[in-house]
Parts: structure tokens; sequence; C-alpha cells
């Protein structure tokens, strides 16, 4: 089925972004790649399918069986199979991957699919060597004020901006922390 | 400036701003006794005076006398400048390799500037000279550009661009991976910084950086104003820096490292 198909090359993709995340060739390699979703069809998919799922996922893929729903999961495929006792055909939500040891770390993924796609894959989890949790993407994304203008600005012996000119400086905060805390 | 400015007793001008010096204190101590006697405070702040001078007079964009102003112009052939000039322009080509092409030591008629990077190896060189008088728990800050002594921890803040008598945040330098924190943007000077090709005016108004040292800070900072979102991006991957930039519209984006509200503070 089609769906299946693109439930292979959903993994595939996954695991694709995960050697994205400077995982390299070896953490893909390492991953399982049985590509057997656990939600299936009742008529069931061709080989063709199948064969068009493996050959896109390169070097492995996320197995599936070990993916786990939560959350807002539901199917869809009851319906579409007209009461002919098939199961769903593709199930959309989220979904937390395995626990994949790479040799940077631990490395679990959560995988949400939407219309049988992947449309998001979010790290979990990746711990260092002394199983600390670690950051693996260092992205900027948006704040409120209210998240960085915190209670600690109200101590500041020093203020950062751009470049004062000496006349803007007289009217900056620097300028009475200045006079302020210089002891001499 | 003008001749009638008065300074707080902490700062002096240079570089076309103000260098706000917190001298830290003697660690007596820790010296060998027979070295020169311990810098009191005011003989900290002198020695960082001299040195901004000394850098001054030979990278001054504004001083038609400097050495870069007669490379400039033309009058000296880059192979026959100082070493320590050369140096320095070695240092901001490296930059630019790394930033791909984002900082730059050039203006964009051609013209070498070093403004990029002059002011934070000047605040470096303080420093160094302030730990080799014996001074511990120091703090420098040249128009912006933060640089803590190694092993001490100082809460600093980030300028609102909007309004410079506000702050926009805070950030504790820990003294040894996030000993620097750099700024840069359009607040004050207008647009300074040429932008990279294809981007016609820079995205933001403000970038901060917090790094372990300070040229790195503030070439990147200096970078990611001048590459917009795609240089914020791949900057903040590459190296180990928080970033905080503020928009045209006054949006913010920070990376994770960047102390949020609420969280638990290892201080």
């Amino acid at each position: 089925m089609r769906r299946r198909a693109v439930l292979l090359a959903s993994a595939a993709s996954a695991a694709a972004i995960l050697g994205g995340w400077q995982l390299g060739e070896v953490a893909t390699d390492g991953l399982t790649a049985t590509g057997t979703p656990t939600v299936t069809n009742a008529s069931a998919g061709s080989a063709d399918d199948g064969t068009g799922g493996s050959s896109g996922s390169g070097s492995g893929s996320v197995d599936f069986n070990a993916l786990t729903p939560k959350g807002t999961t539901s199917g869809t495929g009851g319906t579409d199979a007209g009461g002919t006792g098939a199961v769903a055909t593709t199930v959309d939500g989220t979904f937390e991957g395995p626990t994949v040891s790479t040799r940077f770390g631990e490395v679990q993924v959560q995988v949400t699919i939407a219309g049988g796609a992947i449309s998001d894959v979010t790290a979990l989890q990746l711990t260092d060597h002394d199983g600390r949790s670690v950051q693996i993407s260092n992205r900027a994304e948006p704040v409120l004020r209210s998240e960085v203008l915190q209670a600690q600005s109200a101590s500041v012996s020093l203020v950062s901006g751009a470049t004062y000119t000496s006349a803007a400086y007289l009217q900056s905060l620097q300028s009475a922390l200045d006079a302020a805390g210089f002891p001499g | 400036m003008p001749p009638t400015m008065k300074l707080p007793p902490g700062a002096f001008a240079a570089m076309g701003t103000v260098v706000s010096v917190r001298p830290g204190t003697s660690a007596v101590g820790d010296r060998d006794a027979s070295a020169s006697p311990p810098l009191d405070d005011q003989g900290a702040l002198g020695l960082v005076a001299d040195i901004f001078a000394r850098w001054e007079r030979r990278f001054s964009r504004y001083e038609a006398g400097s050495e870069l102003s007669r490379v400039a112009r033309g009058e000296l052939a880059l192979p026959e400048a100082s070493a320590e000039l050369r140096a320095v322009y070695a240092r901001a080509l490296a930059w630019r390799a790394r930033t791909d092409g984002c900082f730059t030591p050039h203006r964009a008629d051609g013209v070498i500037d070093l403004d990029g990077i002059v002011k934070a190896l000047a605040v470096e060189d303080a420093g160094d000279a302030l730990d080799a008088a014996g001074r511990t728990g120091w703090a420098l800050d040249a128009g912006g550009d933060i640089l803590i002594a190694e092993g001490s921890t100082v809460r600093v803040g980030v300028a609102d661009p909007h309004d410079r008598s506000r702050l926009l945040a805070g950030f504790d330098l820990d003294g040894a991976r996030r000993r620097a924190l750099a700024t840069s943007g359009s607040a004050e000077r207008g647009d300074h910084i040429w932008t990279t090709a294809g981007l016609e005016h820079t995205p933001f108004v403000q970038v901060s950086v917090a790094a372990a040292d300070l040229v790195t800070a503030d070439v990147l900072a200096t970078a990611i104003v001048a590459g917009g979102y795609a240089a914020l991006d791949e900057l903040a991957e590459r190296f180990d820096v928080d970033v905080l930039v503020v928009g045209h519209g006054r949006e913010l984006r920070a990376t994770p490292g960047w102390p949020r509200a609420g969280e638990a503070r290892a201080d």
C-alpha cells in the first residue's frame, strides 16, 4: 500500500535526519532496519511498495516496531476500508522512537506523522558518556522578552550593547553603574 | 570627545567609545616578593588605559597618523607594516574564513578595516596585563564588549537597543566557558556593519554573543548581524556560544543556552 511505503520512506527520512545531526554514517549504520510498521493494512502492501521504501532508506531506517504511540494518536483507516474487516491503514500521531546507541551517545527521537508523512522529528534524549543529557542543536528560537528579562538582571555590574559613542555613554546605564562601581 | 566631558572614575575614553574598568583586587599572596609592588586600583586603571592608548596609536581609523590609517591610504604597503599589524590582519582573515565571509576585515570598497577585531584584542591584551600584574576578579567593558577575569563570576546585562537606559536581558558570566559577552548592531552608530552579498539590510537590530573569549564573541556577533538568519543558525551550531538576537520588530531569538527566567541558576 501507498501508506506503508510512505511510512517506510518516513522512517528513512528519520534516519537521514539522524545522520544529519552530526551523528555520521556510523550512527545510521547502527540503526535497526526492519522497516515493519506496527500499524498494518488488511490488504498488505505490495512488494513493490516495500522495496521502494527500503531502497529509499539508504543505510538504515528507524525500527518502527519500537515506536511508542503517545498522546493524540488517531486511526483513520477503518472507515476508508468500508467495514470489510480491515484495521487502520495509517495512524497519525506522535511516536517515540527507540533509544539508539551511537558512538556519540544515546539518542532517542520523537517522530510526528501527519497524513501519512513525517511532519516533525525531535530529539528526545541525547546523553553523553557520563549519562548527562546534552543539547544537540544550538538553534536560536523565538523567546518572549519576559523570558530573558529576569530577576537576575537587577544586579548587573556591566552592560553589553552595540558600541556606545562617547556622548551616548553619558546617558547610558553603564555610566551610572561606573559612577557607583569603581572603588578608587 | 568634548574636553569638558566628565567621566566616572572607573572609565576612560578610547577608540571612539568608553572603557569601563572594574579593577578587581590584588592577589598579593600569590606574587613573587621580589616583583614590583602590587598595583592599586588607580594603577590598574592606568595600566588598562595605557594598553588601549597603544592599540589606538597603531590601529585607529580616526587618527590620520596611525599605522592602519597609513596602510588604508596606501602610503604603507602591508608587507612593510609592523609584525603586530600583520598578525592582527591575519587573525581577521582567519575569522573571515571561519565565518564564511560574514566577518571581513575590509570595507565594501576594499579598504582594510580592523575595527571589528581590534577592540576585542585590546580588551584581551589589557586583561592579560592585569593578570600579569597580579590582579584578580577584574572585569572590563569596552563599549559593550565585556571580558572578566578567569575564575570570577560577574552578572552582566544586555542593553535594550530601543531604549539604552533599560536592560533587555541578563547573563551570568562564569569566568571559564563564558568569560566574554559582546554585542553588535545598528542601534548606536547606524548600519555600520556591511551585510554579506544577497542581504541588503540585516534582519537584526542587535546581536549578543557569549563565549569563552572576547574575540570569538565579538567577531561572531558582527558576523551574525552581517549574515542574518543563515549565519545565526550556522555559527551558533558551529561554535560554543550562547546568542540573543533582536529583530527589527523587537522580536527576540535565543539559543537554548541563553538563560531564561525561572531557571535555577548554578550560583
